[in-house]
């Protein structure tokens, strides 16, 4: 049964905001995330939970470097690599109206550069602490683990961030100007 | 005096006050000993030590002398090759501090040494480094 009057119509819209974005109604719905990125994130947090899983010192580096990287991960999901979604589609010149969604996340990229820089540097302080860890016990796996690491941090700060923001410089500008 | 070298400046003075304040005495001479192991617990997830060895970051070998954005097969950000800073070991020690200070836009994705007594440590075997 669909709502009749405004009052209750407009108290369910707004409820249906709250619901689907608490604080950010700009970026209301969820969008995913491309696939090779979805899988790295999650072969990432598997071989970090298993190395957190070892005695010290690995085990406690390797936890330190997994908060880190599951509360970056979030924000990556959330806003900073939904964008990347829509390359196929901007290789072959396609923009349409319906792309709009990315807008708000790029601009919030833009805005939150600083800050995504500095959760890189956080994740290479841990990092090297893990690989000191690896190289105290003479552990390969996670020596291995944080040098890769490393190179994908470097992967996102060289190459996914600038695309990010000119994903959304092509949007802005191919857009109709409503968006 | 550009921007950058204002900056420089005032990390520099910046670093000189608080090695003075925290370490008497502690900025002028490093122990290179004591920079090995400063090197191996906070550079060599990204750096190596070895010629020729580019990782996520560059060689650190022959790094006191050289020129921003001089190391063959190493793709720098475009601040590093624009910053035109010889590395020598004042100029380490402002960058060391606080890279994004020295060089904005910098790709280097760490926060800095904060203790002037490990950065002086740090120098100092990377002064060893050739």
């Amino acid at each position: 049964m669909f709502p009749r009057t405004p009052a209750l119509f407009g108290l369910m819209a707004l409820t249906a905001g709250l619901w689907i974005a608490p604080g950010a109604p700009a970026m209301a719905q969820d969008h995913p995330i491309p696939q090779a990125l979805r899988i790295e994130q999650k072969e990432t947090l598997e071989q970090l939970t298993a190395l957190a899983a070892r005695p010290a010192p690995v085990g406690p580096a390797a936890k330190d470097a997994l908060a880190l990287l599951q509360k970056h991960y979030a924000r990556e999901r959330e806003f900073i690599l939904p964008p990347l979604t829509l390359l196929p589609q901007l290789a072959d010149g396609k923009v349409t109206p319906d792309m709009a969604w990315a807008l708000p996340m790029t601009e919030r990229v833009r805005a939150e550069r600083e800050q995504i820089f500095d959760e890189h540097a956080e994740a290479t302080e841990a990092l090297n602490a893990l690989l000191t860890a690896a190289v105290e016990a003479n552990d390969n796996d996670a020596k291995e683990f944080a040098e890769s690491a490393a190179g994908d941090s470097l992967t996102d700060l060289e190459i996914l961030e600038p695309t990010i923001l000119m994903i959304g410089d092509a949007l802005r500008a191919k857009l109709p100007a409503a968006h | 005096m550009t921007v950058r070298h204002a900056r420089v400046a005032f990390a520099s003075l910046t670093a000189a006050a608080l090695g003075s304040f925290l370490m008497p005495g502690s900025a002028v001479a490093g122990d290179p000993v004591a920079g090995k192991a400063v090197f191996q617990s906070n550079c060599v997830v990204c750096h190596a030590n070895r010629a020729g060895d580019n990782k996520v970051g560059p060689t650190l070998w022959g790094v006191v002398g050289r020129k921003t954005g001089s190391v063959p097969e190493y793709t720098y950000s475009p601040a590093n090759l624009g910053a035109n800073i010889t590395w020598t070991d004042a100029e380490l020690d402002a960058y060391l501090a606080a890279p994004r200070a020295v060089i904005p836009g910098t790709k280097m994705a760490y926060a800095g040494v904060k203790d002037p007594t490990k950065r002086a440590d740090l120098i100092a075997y990377l002064d060893t480094l050739k």
